[in-house]
This record gives C-alpha cells, structure tokens and sequence, in this order.
C-alpha cells in the first residue's frame, strides 16, 4: 500500500513534463481500454453462451452514457496506439533517438495525431447519441 | 569532444525478455487490426446499428471469424502482460507477484478460451439463423 501510494503522490509531484504525461496517458489509456476489453470479450461470447445476456449488453451500450464512455474509448485506443508505436519504433529500430529533445518532441506529436484521428470521430460519435439514426456512411 | 566509452550488456533470453519484445512486436500489428476493428464498428457502424442479425452476418464470415479471433488473441494477451508489468511496478513482494502471475494466467485462459470458443461456435448459436 505504501508503495502504490508514493506512486500516486510522485505521479502529482514529480515535474517529468512530455515524458511522464505520456506514460502515465499511455498506463491509463491501456488499463481504461482492458478494462472494456474484458467486459467486450464477455458480451461477444455471450452471443453463443447466453442470447439473453448478448441483448441486455446490446440494450446498456445504447444509454448515452455508455456512448460517452465509448467515445472516450476510442480516443484511448487511438493514444496508447499511437503512443505505443512511437515507444515500439523507437525501442527496437532507433534507440539513439531516445533523447530528452527528440522525445518531447514526439511525444507532443503523438498527441496532435491522435486528436486529428479522434476529434472527427468524436463528432460523429457524439452528433449519433442525439441522432441515432443518422449516418454517412 | 569527449571520449566515448562503450558497454556491453548480455539480455537474459528468459521470460520477461520474451514479453519486453512481444509487447512492442504485438503493438505494432494491432495497430491496423484494432483501429481497423474500432473505426468500422465504434465509428462507422455503430452501436445502434448493431443487433444479433448484425453479429451472425460477420461471424457467419470466415474471414472475420479469423479477424476476432486475432483481435481476441493479440489484444488480450497483450493487455493482461500489461497489466502484470503494472502491478509489477507497485507491488515488490515475491510471493505476492507468483500469486499475482498465477492469478492472471488463469484469467488469460480463462477468458480468451470463453471468447475464442463462441467465435469458432458462432453458427450454432440460437440467435444466428
């Protein structure tokens, strides 16, 4: 216990800029998107195991809050992405580009491709909760 | 200009080397897979238009069968490694971490077994006709 709370504490204190912002995004996009992807594998499986089980899910993803928290989703799914690929890349093809500027750097990048991938879907997302049967597509 | 000194480090080839690399190969790959997954069903599909007919239409599909059950197993596999090297971070004890590795194999295999088991019998659920 301790230890998980000078974690936290340090978390708030330490003044790690681009970097800690990135991990500690990159910690909650990932445990936020498990999180669902344990509860998504179950729903699924429950269109074999358990249809009635399969239409309640299908029934609660519908509330607006649950839209909400589903937009929310994909902006974690596209950051630990992208941010995760910029680790990859990195890690394993261009180690020498592990310096403080470089990674600042890509670490702001990585946030603007992000929002440029998510703000669009956003929008259509969110303009779906007041409108559903709207679609583009 | 200062002089460069050079260090060799021999990489244990043992299990958290394996899973240091897997998480970053596996990351790389699900980057098509996943954002392919969750912009055409989150994005482009959407939930309101999803019903049992919807889900038989794919899972009647070999191809997507092939698709979830690699999204199923790259995803899963991938999020629960991750989650162990989270709670690495905070909790240090031995024993606590061999309970804590013991407990997540058997959720991973638990979970990914009731996943890939209704893909594989999707066709024989009630709700696909």
């Amino acid at each position: 216990m301790t230890t998980l709370r000078t974690a936290l504490t340090g978390y708030l204190r330490y003044r790690g800029r681009e970097g800690q912002y990135s991990f500690l995004l990159h910690r909650l996009t990932g445990l936020g998107t498990l999180l669902f992807l344990v509860i998504h594998i179950i729903d699924m499986a429950a269109f074999y195991w358990s249809p009635e089980f399969f239409q309640d899910a299908l029934e609660l993803y519908r509330l607006p809050i649950f839209q909400l928290g589903e937009i929310a989703l994909v902006f974690a799914v596209f950051y630990h992405g992208a941010n995760g690929l910029r680790i990859a890349v990195v890690d394993m093809f261009l180690p020498h580009q592990w310096a403080i500027n470089a990674q600042r750097n890509a670490a702001r990048w990585t946030l603007v491709i992000t929002l440029l991938l998510w703000l669009p879907a956003a929008l259509y997302m969110g303009y779906r909760i007041f409108n559903p049967e709207f679609s583009l597509f | 200009m200062a002089a460069t000194t050079t260090r060799r480090v021999d990489i244990p080839q043992n299990y958290e080397t394996i899973s240091w690399k897997w998480m970053r190969y596996s990351g790389i790959l699900m980057i098509p897979l996943v954002w392919v997954h969750v912009i055409l069903q989150d994005v482009i599909v959407g939930v309101h238009a999803m019903d049992a007919a919807y889900v038989a239409s794919r899972w009647g599909v070999l191809f997507w069968q092939v698709y979830d059950i690699l999204l199923l197993g790259f995803t899963f596999a991938h999020g629960v490694n991750g989650l162990r090297q989270v709670l690495r971070d905070y909790i240090h004890r031995p024993d606590y971490l061999r309970w804590i590795n013991i407990g997540l194999l058997i959720f991973w295999a638990v979970i990914s077994f009731i996943g890939a088991f209704a893909i594989v019998n999707a066709t024989n659920s009630v709700l696909f006709q």
